[in-house]
């Protein structure tokens, strides 16, 4: 193969996919796709229905497909105007017509057409009385249920084309499916081929998928509203045997962002709005994707002089915007910078006095070193504990009855816990290794609450390894406890070697009322895999099988899990801060990382990730090299040729505040502290130990992380009417306004309203009123009634209400 | 990303066809920017139809979650063997030769105002997808979020008589959201439970010491602010919702025949009785008052009815205080004239078993159950379809959930073939491949 693919398939401007082919003897089918572009990165056009094709006596050219005839060596020669290239083609000396096999020809048909579908048979219990494992990851069963689970109903060997499997198919006779594919179709032929056969299983060494490959694994296109411009793609196949096959026509396919790339179910991509996409294509177990790049119709890209790179965070973003051709916005000024900063760092916004400080300060280092004091604040540590503790899951189940839950002692020791790590900055590597290697008390150790739940009801071994998964890897392993993971690599194998590492994790209760003993047994170590009931051994997710030599695997797993070879742990950490500044994750879903849900910078990602692993896993550092980057820094009003950019961070997103950080903003404007129900008097909502999501209206309506998943998406920042009436009528606006001493300090010293409103808009939104506003807030201060001696007080809350209204107040941008 | 397909083959393969059939015209001439022009292009290719107010100007949905037994309550089999038909006995109903289960006596009294469909079949016994399903139409699928009904009307129609379109009783459900539609067709979910004398929508009215006069001015500082933000931050769905909800809030608040609508106290003790001081009566007295002020979709929940042990004793306590609600409902709308233009649909999430299992119950079962329709031109007085002799079957006219989504749909004056715009330009059929059941249209 080596020497094969040393002959350059590039033309000056012409390249083929594939490069080198290689056929499975004779009878075996090749397509092809030809493209043609003037330079690398360049814009791309598909010319492979125009190219002329050629080729030595042993291929039949068939369209843009090539047939062999004979085995040897041979070439094909394309050519497209003046141009040409030729590739080598090895055709194998394999038996022809290959025989039929049930893994290679028949489950690939049922996916391609979606019988084993989770909507048609693959549903758990099949349909209409018909079962076919998911996806096909059980095709032993498969064959025994079409074979032999009512002999002769579905298969008739001597006349097969009256077998009810192909009559259902076809909708012959009754189908609930409908008409899957026709009489004539390759899929009808594949089924049909094999029941003529006799139906046979396959022999023991058949050959199995090992990873599929899309192609081209690149692809730039240009929009064009006139003519959107499409593109082929070839899906191949790897075989354990050492052969490829074409499997295009069996694969199926998607894309990750349809407005800007579709991909027909033949795998023609056709681009229809400048941007990046995915699209994959899925086979056997395997998906496999293709970068597709649209560049914008126009050619007036041009790149802001004010937007300079400031550290490895800008080089990464901004090459990537420039390979979109996407313009950044411009750099935020120091008071949106401030407040932006503010909010995301400490969950609150800055006074008035260190506005005033920041924005005259001289110093051309100032945002840098506002940051690191911020991320030096008590309020960093509690609002960064916050997080993690809401998908830790750190809420407290009742007072002390351990048989339905974690009782509130023990909640409250494992948030001090996770507070005192924070405020150390301890290594995070080293605080998830105590977490998931911890047993013993839950009270004197306790990182052992990782393990606690409902002492009646503990979590199952397979439910703590895709929370573990969810948490840590940023990836969701659900999928592959039934079957193999539709859109990923996980597959049950996986997925049950993953749990096997917690099989063994017991509690007991302790001496005091409230103590939970967590401990391994160590003869406990496997999982039962559920389609042939075989134990497996505890195995890293995407890694090694470990030798646990009479050891906890736990130790093994953390170790494994939190060491700085493991890129995927730093890279979900690193993910998890990036989200947490810009609102939004590198990949997002935060903890829904997948193959078929990629980074939408992979330099940005890896760039982080290696980041966090040399400094030691020190999150404080990350968020400051974040924070201190040009992309942080950039504003929120966008320019139109960006303005529909939602992933590429070419300006900063707009984004409601957490319901937490915005009870206490409202607080510290108004300086007047909310009450929290069980909290010590003075307790921020960010600081309320077991999250206040149940017992408090303002943060339940907010959308409070209400902890009862490992998921990120229970906190939730969508508006709805009831936040509306709430801020405008409820109890936390009305009585904060009613009681504020910044308005009674107004009063007293019968500031002038102009310097009144003024005052208030630099303590609620960080700025001056524009003129427009001051005078449309001075109309109405001028209709003020001077009979009622209240009025004064009536007018400066009101517009403290019209400020704290605002969705500049209520969102970070 | 595509839905992961199904045997009805590719929809998005016909899409595509039908975009490049698009005649491009004089763009430029037309003084239109890109931006607009593919806007217009999706625009073009979309199936579309104008809502027109149809037959049933409101709906109220009731939806009990967990799956209720259909032998258990509009579908009794008694003349199947005990371990199908279960111990509980039957009654008769206003209507000839049609009988109910023991639980259901008082719509049995009023079973010649209402449609029962009895051979409705699904396709999700999971509780999740199946909830799924009832609220959107469609089935499940990981990459696009449809949105409910609620919503759709929502979406369709608008706010009337300055109240939400779309409220929720007690509260908005997981998957009644708005889908890809923008948040602001969300429901007003209201809160607490409407049960007993205590029950009130928050933050409705302005606080103490606060009149309409101050709430103007601070309406008016308040757009002086947003203006200038607007003007900075032009790239928000958030920001629009936000908006959305304001201006319905400032109406809500400044319209006291509104804010009436969601007072109970206001109903006598009679009609309280009426219906039952039980969750299910007051939620159902609630949501009379919500459609009889204008509200056009409210969703009423009342769960509980995942029965895999002891089903008797279970519909035998659950049952009789919704039954006595709902023909309270029923009969009230009748009374005041409301109930042709106020369609009651009762949905669960799927049925059960045909046989009683080893813990008296029955398990979770998609293939065939009974759904109720009343009012908003519905037929009357009618029991649509059948189930075999031991409920395990659809026997006579087996309809989906699709077609049954599409009647409600029609009745509404909505074309449910129409299509809404998903993102990425993306127009996706309200309900995809429904059938008008025209047999229970009056």
């Amino acid at each position: 193969m080596a020497s094969l693919a040393a002959a350059a398939p590039v033309a000056a401007s012409l390249s083929v996919f594939p490069d080198t082919i290689i056929l499975d003897g004779p009878g075996a089918r090749q397509s092809i796709v030809v493209q043609q572009s003037p330079a690398k990165d360049a814009p791309a056009t598909d010319v492979t229905t125009s190219a002329a094709l050629s080729a030595g006596p042993e291929i039949r050219i068939d369209g843009t497909s090539l047939v062999a005839l004979a085995p040897g060596s041979s070439s094909l020669t394309i050519s497209v105007g003046s141009e040409s290239l030729t590739i080598p083609v090895e055709i194998r000396n394999a038996p022809s017509p290959r025989p039929v096999s049930f893994r290679l020809d028949v489950e690939p048909a049922f996916m391609r057409a979606g019988c084993n579908s989770g909507s048609c048979h693959g549903a758990g219990r099949g349909q209409d009385g018909f079962r076919l494992s998911l996806f096909g990851y059980d095709p032993a069963g498969d064959y025994f249920r079409l074979t032999q689970e009512y002999v002769g109903r579905r298969l008739d060997l001597a006349s097969p084309a009256q077998s009810l499997l192909l009559e259902k198919a076809t909708a012959a006779v009754t189908h609930t499916g409908g008409e899957c594919f026709k009489p004539d179709s390759p899929l009808y032929r594949s089924i049909f081929n094999w029941i003529a056969a006799g139906a046979p299983d396959d022999p023991p060494d058949s050959p199995a998928v090992t990873g599929i490959r899309m192609l081209p694994p690149q692809l730039t296109l240009k929009a064009s509203a006139s003519s959107p411009p499409s593109h082929r793609t070839i899906v191949m196949a790897d075989y354990s045997d050492g052969s490829v096959r074409d499997v295009t026509s069996l694969a199926l396919f998607l894309s990750n962002n349809d407005g800007t790339a579709s991909i027909s179910k033949e795998g023609t991509v056709t681009a229809s709005a400048s941007g990046g996409a995915w699209v994959f294509g899925r086979f056997d177990k395997f998906t496999a994707g293709a970068e597709i790049i649209v560049l914008p119709e126009s050619n007036a890209f041009t790149w802001p002089d004010a937007v300079t790179p400031l550290n490895f965070i800008d080089d990464a973003v901004f090459s990537r915007l420039r390979q979109l051709q996407i313009p950044p916005s411009l750099p935020a000024s120091d008071a949106a910078f401030l407040r932006r900063a503010r909010l995301d760092l400490t969950g609150l916004p800055p006074s008035p006095d260190e506005l005033a400080a920041f924005s005259t300060d001289p110093n051309p280092d100032k945002r840098s070193a506002l940051v690191s004091r911020l991320l030096d604040s008590p309020e960093f540590t509690d609002l960064w504990t916050m997080k993690w503790a809401e998908i830790l899951q750190i809420r407290a189940n009742n007072n002390n009855n351990l048989e339905s839950g974690r009782p509130r002692r023990a909640a409250h020791k494992y948030y001090l816990w996770l507070k005192a790590q924070i405020a150390a900055n301890r290594p995070f590597n080293e605080i998830v290794h105590d977490l998931v290697r911890a047993d013993g008390s839950n009270l004197s150790n306790p990182a052992a609450n990782f393990y606690t739940t409902a002492f009646g009801n503990p979590r199952k071994p397979m439910e703590r390894a895709e929370d573990t998964a969810q948490l840590f890897l940023g990836t969701r392993i659900q999928c592959a406890q039934c079957h193999n993971h539709p859109f990923d690599r996980w597959t049950m194998d996986d997925y049950y070697g993953f749990s096997a590492f917690f099989s063994g994790v017991s509690q007991k209760r302790g001496a005091a009322p409230t103590e939970v003993f967590i401990f391994a047994q160590p003869d406990r170590h496997s999982a039962e895999h559920p389609v042939d009931g075989r134990k497996v051994e505890p195995r890293f997710l995407g890694g090694p099988e470990p030798s646990l030599e009479n050891r906890d695997p736990r130790l093994l797993l953390a170790d494994w899990l939190t060491s700085p070879d493991n890129k995927p742990f730093a890279r979900t950490l690193a993910n998890r801060a990036w989200a947490h500044c810009f609102g939004r994750g590198i990949i997002e879903p935060v903890d829904d990382g997948r193959i078929s849900n990629p980074p939408s910078n992979e330099a940005l990602l890896a760039a982080l990730g290696d980041r966090l692993i040399q400094s030691g896993f020190n999150i404080r550092a990350l968020l400051k090299d974040i924070t201190s980057s040009r992309t942080y820094q950039l504003s929120s009003s966008t320019v139109p040729a960006n303005a529909a950019d939602d992933r590429c961070f070419s300006h900063a997103f707009v984004r409601r505040l957490q319901a937490e950080v915005l009870a206490d903003s409202i607080a510290a404007v108004t300086e007047v502290p909310a009450a929290f129900s069980g909290q010590p008097a003075g307790t921020r909502a960010t600081g309320i130990f077991d999250g206040g999501a149940d017992r408090d209206y303002f943060l339940k309506t907010f959308g409070a992380s209400r902890r009862e998943t490992v998921c990120a998406c229970e906190v939730r920042t969508e508006p709805t009417l009831t936040q509306a009436l709430h801020l405008i009528n409820g109890s936390t606006t009305d009585s904060a306004l009613l009681r504020s001493p910044v308005l009674n300090r107004l009063i007293e010293t019968s500031t002038p309203n102009e310097e009144a409103i003024t005052a208030l808009f630099r303590r609620a939104l960080s700025r001056e009123p524009t003129g427009y506003e001051l005078s449309r807030f001075m109309d109405r201060a001028r209709s003020l009634d001077p009979a009622n001696p209240k009025a004064a007080r009536n007018f400066l809350s009101d517009v403290f209400w019209a400020l704290l209204n605002s969705t500049e107040f209520t969102f970070n941008h | 990303m595509h839905s992961p397909q199904s045997c009805q083959g590719y929809r998005n393969a016909r899409l595509l066809q039908r975009r490049s059939l698009l005649q491009i015209g004089a763009l430029s001439a037309a003084g239109l920017s890109l931006a607009d022009f593919f806007r217009l292009s999706a625009r073009a290719d979309q199936k579309h139809y104008q809502s027109r107010e149809g037959k049933a100007k409101s709906v109220i949905h009731i939806t009990l979650g967990g799956g209720m037994s259909a032998q258990e309550s509009w579908d009794p089999k008694p003349e199947a063997p005990l371990e199908y038909r279960g111990p509980l006995g039957v009654v008769k109903t206003a209507l000839p030769g049609v009988v109910f289960s023991e639980s259901l006596a008082s719509m049995a009294k009023v079973a010649d105002k209402i449609t029962v469909v009895r051979s409705l079949s699904g396709r999700e016994a999971d509780h999740g997808r199946a909830s799924y399903t009832m609220f959107t139409g469609y089935r499940m699928s990981p990459a696009l979020k449809h949105p409910s009904i609620g919503s759709v009307v929502s979406h369709e129609f608008g706010p009337r008589n300055n109240l939400p379109a779309y409220v929720s009783v007690p509260d908005s459900r997981e998957f009644a959201g708005t889908g890809y539609l923008s948040a602001k067709y969300a429901a007003f979910g209201v809160g607490s439970d409407p049960e007993g004398n205590r029950f009130k929508v928050r933050d409705l009215s302005l606080p103490e010491g606060i009149d309409t006069a101050r709430l103007d001015a601070r309406k008016d500082m308040r757009s002086a602010v947003e203006d200038h933000f607007r003007s900075l931050e032009t790239n928000a769905d958030a920001l629009g919702a936000m908006d959305e909800f304001y201006q319905q809030a400032y109406t809500l608040i400044s319209a006291p025949e509104a804010r009436e609508a969601f007072n109970l106290s206001a109903e006598s003790p009679a009609s309280i009785d009426r219906y039952g001081k039980s969750t299910a009566g007051m939620r159902l007295l609630l949501a009379r008052r919500l459609v009889a002020a204008g509200v056009r979709f409210v969703t009423v929940s009342y769960d509980g009815w995942d029965h895999h042990s002891g089903i008797a004793d279970s519909i035998k306590k659950q049952l009789p205080p919704l039954d006595k609600a709902l023909a309270a409902l029923i009969s009230d709308l009748d009374e005041q004239g409301l109930l042709d233009s106020t369609l009651v649909l009762v949905t669960s999430e799927f049925g059960r078993t045909p046989k009683i299992n080893s813990s008296a119950g029955r398990d979770h079962f998609a293939r065939v159950f009974s759904t109720m329709l009343a009012g908003g031109g519905i037929t009357k007085g009618h029991i649509f379809g059948s189930t075999d002799a031991t409920a395990s079957e659809p026997d006579l006219n087996p309809v989906t959930v699709e077609d049954v989504m599409t009647t409600v749909y029609h009745q509404l004056g909505i074309v449910a073939d129409k299509e809404l715009m998903a993102p990425g330009n993306r127009p996706i059929e309200i309900i995809d491949g429904g059938r008008l059941i025209r047999d229970i249209i009056a």
